[in-house]
């Protein structure tokens, strides 16, 4: 079995202020990835070695982080992709806690913001509510996030002001607005019309290319400019 | 425990030179600097024009001086470039459905070149005439 080199970014608050760098050589085959990598550090290595992980299968969004300077999820890449010394560092834009622990708060807040659930306040609470195919597909795409926080990390304007609601946040209003059942879009319309909400987006980009879900949120971000200008106006008339 | 233990990573000024999406993102707003002498061009073609023929003829002359033309081709590949990026754009911002269908990127993207052309001749038309 041949092996590979990691250079990961440790930060150790109760030793040192500043991150450092440590090196590991791992062994690998085909089907190692970056997470497993790590897990052979901790298990083999170096115990103290901290970061986050739960399904590894691209599900749960846990283990996000830097690498090669792109946010990926460490289970879903693979040894294999990288040829050389591969870095691995911590999820930017966010506050590090130790090693590749990132303090998530302000993207669970932001989430939390866009009252991300079916709002719909019509007939019995038991009533099942139907939806053709259609209007499924309307939203179907952006209700694939998994609240992983990539594309924050890819988002220079979030970098740059991490009160901007962010790509996630604002797709999963969409999410929700353009849902059939739900009657909620009054609510969540002001938090899009905010300075701090879609206008903030200035359409880079990069959060829909670093996306493991494929979900595209710039679009949704930008059909959410739309949304929020349509909306602008129809106040403009009601008064 | 605290609200954000350990540090907070700065964003330094040449983030953009990080990876050739923000490169390709600053090449598309940067398109705006080219334009912005054109339209001042025009502008003082328009006063100039209302300042007698003297400066009018100054400003012919300016025009054609070839750093001026230089600068305004490079507006006119700015534009277009700006134009392509847009309408790559545009079907994401706005997806069209006719009849519940969703219409594909690729026809509105196309529909919109079709559009470019067409203003094009038009102006071709209406300005060549006097030639
Ligand atoms: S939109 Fe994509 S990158 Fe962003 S949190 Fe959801 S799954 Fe992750
Ligand atoms: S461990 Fe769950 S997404 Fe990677």
């Amino acid at each position: 079995m041949t092996t590979k080199r990691l250079s990961i970014q440790r930060y150790l608050p109760e030793q040192r202020k500043t991150p450092f760098r440590q090196e590991f050589d791992v062994p690998f085959d085909d089907s190692t990835s970056i997470l497993e990598a790590l897990n052979h550090i901790k298990e083999e290595i170096d115990g103290s070695l901290s970061y986050r992980w739960s399904c590894r299968m691209a599900i749960c969004g846990s283990c996000g982080m830097m690498v090669n300077d792109e946010p990926k999820l460490g289970c879903k890449s693979f040894l294999r992709e990288y040829p050389g010394t591969i870095k691995i560092e911590p999820l930017a834009h966010f506050p590090v806690q130790k090693d590749l622990i990132i303090d998530m708060e302000i993207f669970l807040e932001h989430l939390a913001a866009v009252q991300p659930y079916l709002i719909n306040d019509s007939g019995e609470s038991t009533e099942t509510h139907r939806q053709t195919p259609a209007q499924l597909a309307k939203y179907l795409k952006f209700s694939d996030c998994i609240n992983c926080g990539l594309c924050y990390s890819a988002c220079p304007q979030f970098g740059l002001n991490p009160e901007f609601l962010g790509p996630a946040a604002l797709t999963l209003a969409h999410r929700y607005n353009l849902d059939s059942r739900d009657q909620g879009k009054q609510q969540r319309m002001p938090q899009l019309n905010r300075e701090e909400g879609v206008w903030t987006c200035t359409f880079v980009g990069y959060c829909s290319e670093v996306c493991p879900k494929s979900v595209d949120p710039a679009a949704a971000v930008n059909q959410g400019k739309v949304e929020s200008a349509k909306d602008l106006l129809i106040s403009l008339f009601k008064r | 425990m605290t609200k954000h233990v350990g540090y907070v990573p700065e964003m330094k000024r040449n983030w953009w030179l990080k990876n050739r999406y923000f490169m390709a993102y600053m090449a598309r707003e940067a398109t705006v600097l080219p334009l912005v002498f054109f339209i001042g061009c025009l502008l003082a073609g328009l006063y100039c024009l209302l300042q007698g023929q003297e400066s009018w003829l100054t400003w012919l002359e300016f025009m054609q001086n070839p750093l001026t033309i230089a600068v305004n081709l490079l507006a006119f590949v700015a534009s277009l470039f700006h134009a392509w990026t847009f309408f790559q754009l545009f079907p994401r911002v706005m997806p069209l459905r006719v009849g519940g269908r969703a219409i594909p990127a690729k026809w509105i993207i196309l529909g919109q070149w079709c559009g470019v052309l067409l203003v094009m001749v038009l102006f071709a038309w209406i300005f060549g005439r006097g030639v």
